[in-house]
């Protein structure tokens, strides 16, 4: 879809022309990577065999994420707010690529910010699998991630009223995200009743599956299946976003 | 019989497109309207914002909605401009429905909303290549265009600044660019002038009569100011409470209510006065309102009847205090047809 494209251009001219904004997510991956990855390193020297940098890198990076996904809603959401949609609403394109261009956007920035994540776990002393094929494919799924998380942000930013409300519920699904997976401790060290909440979170699959690709651990869960949840995921939630922008627009 | 048949037909298909032709169509014939709808209805919950709204807006011709705020314009424009679907009834845009020629509608028209709809950060010149590219302009169009609606809104020297440091009026200029890009049969502004100086509004007023004078760009355009209705539009639509109330030449209407109205204002008995009042030559009607001690009087030709209206008036025991002429404004007209003033 060209208009699909054409939204995404106009998000990514605005990323780049907007320092604050590219220079505040290189920081924090950064931070995120530097901070976080030091210190829980300081308290587990490793986890399975492999170090704990390079457990907890896919980790972080499908945590950030889930905040440029936030960040994507919130776009949508100050557009909505402020009337600029319209300009979207009354052109000739489809409505799907304008919540498309959002997730597009978001999932390039997603990008940008694992890559550098990545380069400075490296430089932390995490240790990549040598396998290109194997980090596009953890590019790839990580990508989709960002798109199944942008159609939940985007949903919800379809019918927030106000951006306060757009946040309260969004921390309603970005906590649980982040500890009811296996972000931060492997699987196999959960309780059964945990597990099974676990399993239900998509952040579990892209951990795993990045895990193994990228970083060469072997995989808890089957990669074809890891895979097959992600993009299933991301359509459902895309076809979410789109069923509740339809119906802001009716009211 | 083949032959013969066709003949007949493109005889029939002539005098049809006669019959269609108007003197001052400046040779951009069209069957449809620009703008039609029929039992327009729009609810929301259980407030009615569009009462069986029934326009015909005619192309090539600009077509002012006046009315106050809240009265259902910026709704009737949503719908015609395909943002929101109409409870009943439907609308159409150059013969195709807002609803299932959806697609069609949006390729036809341009629009400025209510609001600044503007991207703070990006230069005005990326907001219409932008704006082009959404519609699939080729770059060579787009660049042609630019440079012509920049000069056309005066925007040449600030077209590569951010939008964030324009001016109110700028920005109101540049979104009327925006919706010249696609160079659409229809433009569409809501309160194309709300918010801006005396200066900017005149400026705005001079761009929507060229397009139109010039280009035969069918204008419907939305405002709660008189004066602006009156300065621009060839036809007029009064909307109150969500209902289209009178439509018409804004000449037709003021006509309508007698060509001068004599302001009387006094004390005595107005019943009284009225009917003496009617009784006289080229008096066409008398609105009185005994609590203010105001009488109106609607005539042919105010100057004319003056002195046969004061001596009837006075002759019966009237004591008048005040009499002013003047011509009926657009004022008067939603003052008569809706019952109230027009308010802000």
């Amino acid at each position: 879809m060209y208009a699909t494209y054409v939204i995404w251009t106009r998000h990514m001219r605005k990323f780049v022309q907007q320092t604050e904004e590219l220079v505040g997510l290189a920081l924090q991956s950064v931070l995120w990577v530097v901070l976080f990855g030091v210190g829980m390193r300081g308290m587990i020297s490793d986890v399975g065999g492999s170090d704990y940098m390079s457990f907890i890198l896919p980790g972080i990076i499908a945590l950030s994420a889930l905040g440029g996904a936030v960040g994507g809603g919130m776009v949508l959401l100050d557009e909505r707010l402020r009337g600029i949609v319209k300009e979207y609403l009354a052109a000739p394109i489809p409505r799907l690529s304008i919540l498309l261009g959002s997730a597009a956007s978001t999932a390039t920035k997603a990008l940008f910010q694992a890559t550098l994540m990545l380069i400075i776990g490296l430089l932390m002393g995490a240790r990549l699998a040598i396998n290109p094929v194997g980090w596009l494919g953890a590019l790839v799924l990580l990508a989709i991630f960002a798109i199944g998380f942008s159609g939940l942000a985007l949903g919800v930013a379809a019918i927030s009223r106000s951006i306060a409300g757009y946040h309260g519920m969004i921390f309603l699904f970005n906590l649980p995200l982040l500890f009811a997976s296996n972000a931060l401790y492997p699987l196999s060290v959960l309780p059964g009743w945990m597990q099974v909440i676990v399993l239900i979170n998509p952040a579990t699959y892209l951990i795993d599956a990045v895990r193994a690709l990228a970083f060469g651990v072997e995989a808890t869960l089957p990669l074809w299946a890891s895979g097959l949840v992600l993009a299933v995921f991301a359509a459902a939630s895309m076809a979410f976003a789109l069923s509740l922008f339809q119906r802001s627009l009716r009211a | 019989m083949t032959v013969l048949t066709d003949g007949l037909d493109i005889t029939a298909q002539a005098r049809y497109a006669l019959k269609e032709l108007e003197p001052d169509d400046q040779g951009t014939v069209m069957n449809e309207h620009a703008v039609e709808t029929q039992t327009l209805v729009k609810r929301y919950g259980t407030v009615t914002a569009l009462d069986r709204v029934n326009l015909q807006a005619p192309a090539g011709r600009i077509y002012a909605l006046l009315g106050p705020n809240g009265a259902g314009k910026t709704t009737l424009l949503s719908v015609l401009t395909t943002l929101l679907p109409p409870t009943s009834g439907s609308a159409r845009i150059l013969g195709y429905d807002v609803v299932r020629d959806a697609a069609e509608v949006r390729c036809r028209i341009g629009v400025t909303f209510q609001e600044m709809v503007l991207d703070p950060l990006l230069t005005g010149r990326e907001t219409l290549d932008f704006h082009g590219r959404l519609y699939r302009l080729p770059a060579a169009v787009r660049r042609q265009r630019i440079a012509e609606l920049v000069e056309l809104v005066q925007l040449t020297d600030a077209i590569d600044r951010p939008v964030k440091s324009y001016s109110g009026g700028m920005k109101r200029r540049l979104e009327l660019a925006r919706g010249l890009m696609t160079d659409p049969q229809v433009l569409v502004l809501d309160e194309p002038t709300q918010g801006l100086d005396p200066q900017n509004r005149v400026n705005i007023w001079s761009y929507v009569r060229d397009l139109n004078r010039r280009r035969g760009m069918s204008i419907l355009l939305t405002t709660h100011a008189m004066d602006e209705a009156e300065a621009l539009a060839d036809l007029v639509g009064i909307i109150d409470h969500g209902r289209l109330i009178v439509e018409g030449k804004p000449g037709d209407l003021i006509a309508s209510l007698g060509s001068d109205v004599i302001r009387v204002r006094g004390n005595g008995d107005f019943q009284h006065l009225a009917t003496v009042a009617t009784a006289i030559d080229g008096v066409n009607r008398v609105e009185t309102d005994p609590a203010d001690g105001l009488a109106l009087i609607y005539t042919d030709n105010g100057s004319r009847r003056l002195p046969a209206v004061l001596n009837a008036i006075s002759n019966n025991g009237f004591a008048i205090e005040d009499v002013t002429l003047a011509r009926p404004s657009l004022g008067d007209v939603f003052l008569h047809y809706t019952g109230t003033a027009l308010r802000d």
